[in-house]
């Protein structure tokens, strides 16, 4: 094979050797917010969202139609939480599979995907908590958590994201004619609240959980999970 | 997405300017590079439009063909959004390098145009239920130097008022309809793209945001907000980008940060394209050899 002469024949990125380092060597650990030090040959996590082919009205949609983005959402809004630099070398698998869209799919799925991940084992600095938001057309209310006839009839769409306990919006994704930032300023306050509304009640039922756990098993036993497939029924 | 891979110190150094409200190249925190347009650069396309930001290099065709209309809006055209990322770019986008954020931006063009008043989609209508134009609009990634997202949305925009489409008449006859297209290529209709949105990227740095981040200024944010702003003041579209998180607050400066910056970016936008437009046959094109 002829080489190419113009590009240097070495690796397109060259990191210092510092990065190398395992992280678990420091104690300090990075802020939330700020750059997570991770092992550069670690595979990056991958997250899913996937929708049944029957999952919503009308005519079967087809498979590749919106989920690519939906994806990097749920990657997007989940991603600051995890704490990533603890797991070098490691892959999390987070797929959500969308069975039935009953409205606010994704607001579900990151609430499901946040609790699977608490629910794993695996080392959050938060758990998420997502609602959806919708308007009707011409100048209407904003709408908590609609369902799926007000979803389909509404000119505006959002879903936010929020890390309850550290204030932190993790994920914002939304469009449509919501008029003036004003307004959508007005949706994000009233989607952080619903957030916070929602919290006690997803600690509730991982608490529940560990509780049937350790019941069912006198001494808690420690499960490794690589996969976790959080089943969304919205 | 091309990156730079920059040391803690660089790093330090970019944000303590971008604290003081100046920026590596000498900018504030709510500037733009300058912006290069020019519009219907490739004869072959119903409208096309090149745009230069700093080393951001975008290239949009828009092609008009005639489609069916879709089931749901049986009385409207539509446009599909196609990016094709050039491994001219950066060498990670060679083979299927480019495809993944390819179809991140055509699905975040989509979202914008997600709303009926960016464009009159009805004008688009020939037959309803038959036929309609369909706006093929083809997004060229020649060059990355940051902001790819607010540099394509300008280009679009500017490519969607250079567009210029055939007018066709529908016949009537006993063997059905015919459709007649006018036989003077100037008897055109032009898109009315007032409500167009344009994207505005801010990218939080520390504790401030800056609009136009350069591919050393996205390497030091973990995330930014990225709004589409109609000229008239109005966001469209809203979403987080980077793998950061943000600070409720902070989302509502940013918000109004960008609808200023974005109605600011809209009138110099639409004065360089009247500008250009008056000139007619008469201006010079400069094309590539520029």
């Amino acid at each position: 094979m002829p080489l190419d002469h113009r590009r240097v024949p070495g690796p397109e990125e060259s990191q210092a050797p510092l990065l190398f380092v395992p992280s678990g060597a420091k104690e300090s650990e990075p802020p939330p917010a700020g750059a997570a030090h991770r092992d550069p040959t670690a595979l990056q996590p991958l997250f899913e969202f996937r929708r049944a082919p029957f999952s919503g009205r009308g005519a079967r949609g087809r498979p590749s139609d919106r989920e690519p983005e939906l994806s990097l959402a749920l990657q997007e809004a989940l991603e600051p939480a995890v704490r990533l630099a603890r797991y070098p070398r490691a892959q999390v698998d987070v797929s959500a599979l969308l069975l039935q869209d009953g409205g606010s799919a994704l607001a579900a799925a990151l609430c499901a995907a946040g609790l699977a991940l608490a629910d794993a084992g695996i080392e959050l600095y938060d758990l998420v908590v997502a609602c959806a938001l919708c308007r009707a057309p011409s100048e209407g209310e904003w709408l908590l958590q609609p369902s799926e006839p007000e979803e389909r009839a509404a000119a505006a769409r959002l879903t936010v994201a929020l890390l309850p306990s550290l204030n932190q919006v993790s994920g914002l994704l939304g469009s449509g004619e919501g008029g003036p930032p004003d307004s959508w300023a007005q949706a994000v306050r009233l989607g952080l609240d619903g957030c916070q509304r929602l919290y006690p009640l997803l600690r509730q039922s991982l608490l529940r959980a560990v509780k049937r756990r350790t019941a069912d098993t006198q001494e808690p036993s420690e499960r490794e999970e690589a996969v976790e497939p959080p089943v969304v029924t919205a | 997405m091309a990156s730079v891979v920059l040391s803690e110190a660089e790093k330090v150094y970019i944000m303590h300017g971008v604290q003081e409200d100046l920026r590596v190249d000498g900018r504030g925190c709510e500037d733009y590079r300058c912006i290069e347009v020019e519009t219907d650069v490739v004869s072959n396309t119903s409208g096309s439009a090149r745009v230069k930001l700093g080393h951001t290099d975008i290239l949009v065709g828009v092609k008009a063909e005639m489609g069916t209309p879709k089931l749901d809006r049986p009385n409207e055209g539509y446009l599909e959004f196609f990016v094709d990322c050039s491994a001219n770019a950066t060498p990670e986008f060679e083979g299927r390098g480019g495809e993944e954020l390819g179809t991140e931006i055509a699905n975040t063009l989509y979202r914008i145009f997600n709303n009926e008043s960016s464009i009159d989609l009805k004008l688009l209508c020939i037959n309803p239920r038959e036929n309609c134009w369909v706006l093929y609009v083809d997004v060229l990634l020649l060059e990355c130097g940051g902001n790819l997202f607010d540099a394509i949305s300008v280009a679009v925009k500017a490519a969607l008022f250079n567009t210029r489409i055939p007018k066709v008449r529908v016949l009537e006859e006993e063997g059905g309809r015919e459709i007649e297209l006018s036989d003077d290529p100037f008897d055109c209709i032009r898109l009315n793209v007032d409500n167009v949105p344009c994207i505005v990227t801010l990218s939080k740095i520390g504790y401030r945001h800056i609009v136009d981040a350069t591919l050393q200024e996205e390497a030091c944010s973990l995330a930014s907000l990225l709004i589409s702003v109609t000229s008239r003041g109005t966001l469209t579209c809203m979403k987080k980008v980077g793998r950061g998180s943000l600070d409720p607050e902070s989302i509502f400066e940013m918000m109004e940060t960008g609808k200023r910056v974005g109605k600011l970016l809209h009138s110099s936008l639409q004065t360089v394209l009247d500008e250009e437009e008056k000139l007619g046959s008469a201006r010079k094109k400069v094309g590539f050899l520029g």
